[in-house]
């Protein structure tokens, strides 16, 4: 299988006043496609920095980042935001819905910035998704109306809506008691299990990493194992 | 479609969550807009009554007036100066063209009595020709004539309005006797109302009619201070006018007097006009760009209370442009609002105004206020708008 993403030897500095604090030092990760990777370490080891910048979000100060074997470093601002939205699916642990819109329309707002067409009707898609995902009945409640689980599960249906390669998802447990985080988890899973797509979660949870076939350990911004 | 929709629903929603600030936001641009309009509206209405009032006398006058023609217009030039004479009157008659001659002999804020009543107007002493040239409709009894002149006789020719304020109605006015000044005038007809009038300028109703004659106590010198004319047809107004100037100047300088046509006062009355309207409504326009600083300073708190959600919004594939449009359309819609509104609000105040005042509301003013709400939405939201679209989506999202 092909690599979907290199991340080669990147670097990730900030200033801290006049101290340098370094988030991530020279790290390199190559992730195949349809892989269910784990990023595990201690808080504040550069987990969700290290996941920023595999999800174009953030740039490395250092060093490159490769999708599907193209420099991100080349690509413009515009075109790095369409490969959010057509690549990457993202999941928080705050899950991040847009309180004013509805269920269905936090599903559906990738799509409305979506810069081709697409071969599907996006509607029909998320009502799809909203019946996979156990919460008919709540098209039209708003995020604060439901339960935690119920909103991560929004999550990771606005993730897919747009059909990514890949799911990154930063510690979608973390805010979840432990029988709904494990009915996500196992979502997660069987995404990469059925529809071979590429998922990397995020956790400090060494229970949740077991559960997937490979573990990148990160301690201080270095990767350990 | 499905971009807009959303774009606008969520404006929209934002707006009712925040409904008072939504309000008073807009109420800057509904008073600026409210004002521009309502100036524009009273100088059009202006405007036109007085081209009303000048169409209501005869068509291609001609006037001699005192003064050199700046001071005409301001009116200045008809006091002191030069009067003209019979001999004046004689020169324009004499000119080929011409065919109505009216030597005119004013005398403002007289005080008639009748029946114990009292009322104030301005006495015109002229020819019969004065029918023609201001254009005198007859209601009762006649309009002066030749006879009134020739025989002396103190005959007086009033409005209705007049009529009614000395004897009640106007019927009991005809054969009555009104006292100016001491001097008593017979009522021998009631003119045609010109209307207009309750501006402050000179009300046409306010004018009574003698004759030279008969006014010759008033206007012991025998002077005019200014001659009407009118030209046989329009074509002839220019050269009607070179002559008349070719003959006076045989007698006064260039500067003494002046020889202007309906259209030229118009056009200088319509220059002040103008000039004066585009003052007023450029301070009344002050009050739009502090309405869109009013804008920009919410938009600003706005951006800043949702840049966690331009994070989501970003991450989830938005481009910045994506999120520029969002704000600008956000300010633009505030901005309409007030817009519509104090369009809404002029249109009623104008309405209720109609009847004191002249004022009416063109398509000119209403593509104007909503042009320049909307371009106040934009250039005022353009830097918060701008501000939104480049915060880094890292920063943004991790913005608590
Ligand atoms: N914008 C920033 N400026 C300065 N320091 C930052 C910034 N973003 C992250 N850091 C620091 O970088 C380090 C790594 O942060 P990161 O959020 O990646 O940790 P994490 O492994 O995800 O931790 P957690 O498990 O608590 O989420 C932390 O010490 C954090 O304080
Ligand atoms: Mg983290």
């Amino acid at each position: 299988m092909s690599d979907i993403i290199k991340v080669d030897k990147v670097w990730k500095e900030y200033m801290m006043g006049d101290v340098l604090f370094q988030a991530l030092k020279d790290i390199n990760i190559l992730v195949k496609e349809g892989e269910l990777s784990a990023i595990v370490g201690p808080s504040g080891s550069g987990k969700s920095t290290l996941m920023h910048i595999i999800g174009l979000l953030d740039k490395p100060t250092r060093g490159k980042v490769f999708i599907q074997g193209k420099d991100i470093s080349t690509f413009t601002d515009n075109k790095i935001s369409t490969l959010r939205n057509e690549f990457v699916g993202f999941v928080f642990q705050q899950f991040n819905l847009i309180n004013k819109l509805t269920i269905l329309e936090n599903i559906m707002l990738p799509s409305i910035y979506a810069r081709r067409k697409l071969n599907y009707d996006p509607k029909e898609k998320a009502l799809y998704l909203i019946k996979r995902f156990g919460l008919v009945g709540k098209e039209n409640s708003y995020p604060n109306k439901i339960s935690g689980g119920q909103q991560q599960r929004v999550a990771i249906a606005r993730a897919l809506i747009m059909n990514p390669k890949l799911i990154l998802a930063d510690e979608p447990t973390g805010n979840l008691d432990s029988k709904s985080g494990n009915e996500i988890l196992k979502l997660l899973k069987e995404l990469n299990h059925k529809e071979k797509m590429t998922v990397i979660i995020v956790t400090h949870d060494q229970l949740v990493a077991k559960e997937t076939k490979r573990i990148i350990q990160i301690r201080d911004g270095e990767v350990v194992a | 479609m499905r971009y807009l929709s959303f774009i606008f629903k969520s404006a929209f929603l934002d707006f009712s969550r925040n409904k008072g600030r939504t309000i008073l936001t807009s109420l800057g641009i509904l008073i600026g807009v409210l004002s521009v309009v309502l100036l524009m509206a009273l100088g059009l209405g202006l405007k036109k009554y007085i081209s009303n009032q000048f169409d209501s006398l005869g068509a291609n006058l001609i006037y001699v007036m005192p003064g050199n023609e700046k001071a005409m217009t301001s009116g200045a030039g008809m006091m002191g100066g030069i009067k003209f004479d019979d001999k004046d009157v004689l020169r324009v008659k004499r000119i080929e063209g011409c065919e109505v001659v009216a030597p005119v002999f004013a005398k403002p804020g007289i005080e008639m009595e009748a029946n114990g009543n009292s009322e104030t107007g301005e006495l015109i002493a002229s020819t019969d020709e004065i029918n023609i040239v201001m254009n005198l409709q007859l209601e009762e009894g006649r309009l002066l004539e030749h006879r009134d002149n020739d025989k002396r006789a103190k005959t007086i020719v009033i409005s209705p309005k007049i009529a009614e304020k000395l004897f009640d109605n106007q019927r009991n006015a005809l054969g009555k006797t009104i006292t100016i000044e001491g001097q008593n005038f017979k009522v021998i007809g009631i003119y045609k109302s010109k209307g207009g009038g309750g501006l402050g300028g000179s009300d046409m109703d306010s004018h009574v009619f003698v004759s030279n004659a008969a006014a010759y106590v008033f206007n012991t010198e025998k002077k005019y201070f200014a001659i009407y004319a009118k030209a046989e047809s329009k074509d002839l107004i220019d050269r009607v006018k070179k002559d008349i100037k070719t003959s006076l100047l045989k007698r006064y300088d260039e500067k003494q007097f002046s020889v202007v046509d309906q259209a030229e006062i118009m056009g200088t009355i319509n220059q002040i006009f103008n000039v004066l309207n585009t003052v007023l409504v450029a301070i009344a326009a002050i009050s739009l760009v502090v309405g869109g600083i009013g804008i920009m300073n919410i938009m600003y708190v706005t951006v800043s209370e949702r840049i966690r959600e331009i994070g989501i919004r970003r991450a989830l594939g938005a481009q910045s442009k994506d999120i520029l449009y969002q704000f600008l359309i956000e300010s633009v819609l505030l901005s309409i609002f007030g817009g519509i509104f104090g369009l809404g609000l002029a249109y009623g105040i104008v309405y209720l105004l109609q009847s004191l005042f002249p004022a009416y509301i063109d398509l000119i003013s209403i593509i104007l206020s909503l042009g320049v709400s909307s371009v106040i939405g934009i250039v005022f939201g353009v830097f918060p708008a701008k501000k939104a679209a480049d915060l880094s989506p890292i920063d943004a999202i991790r913005y608590e």
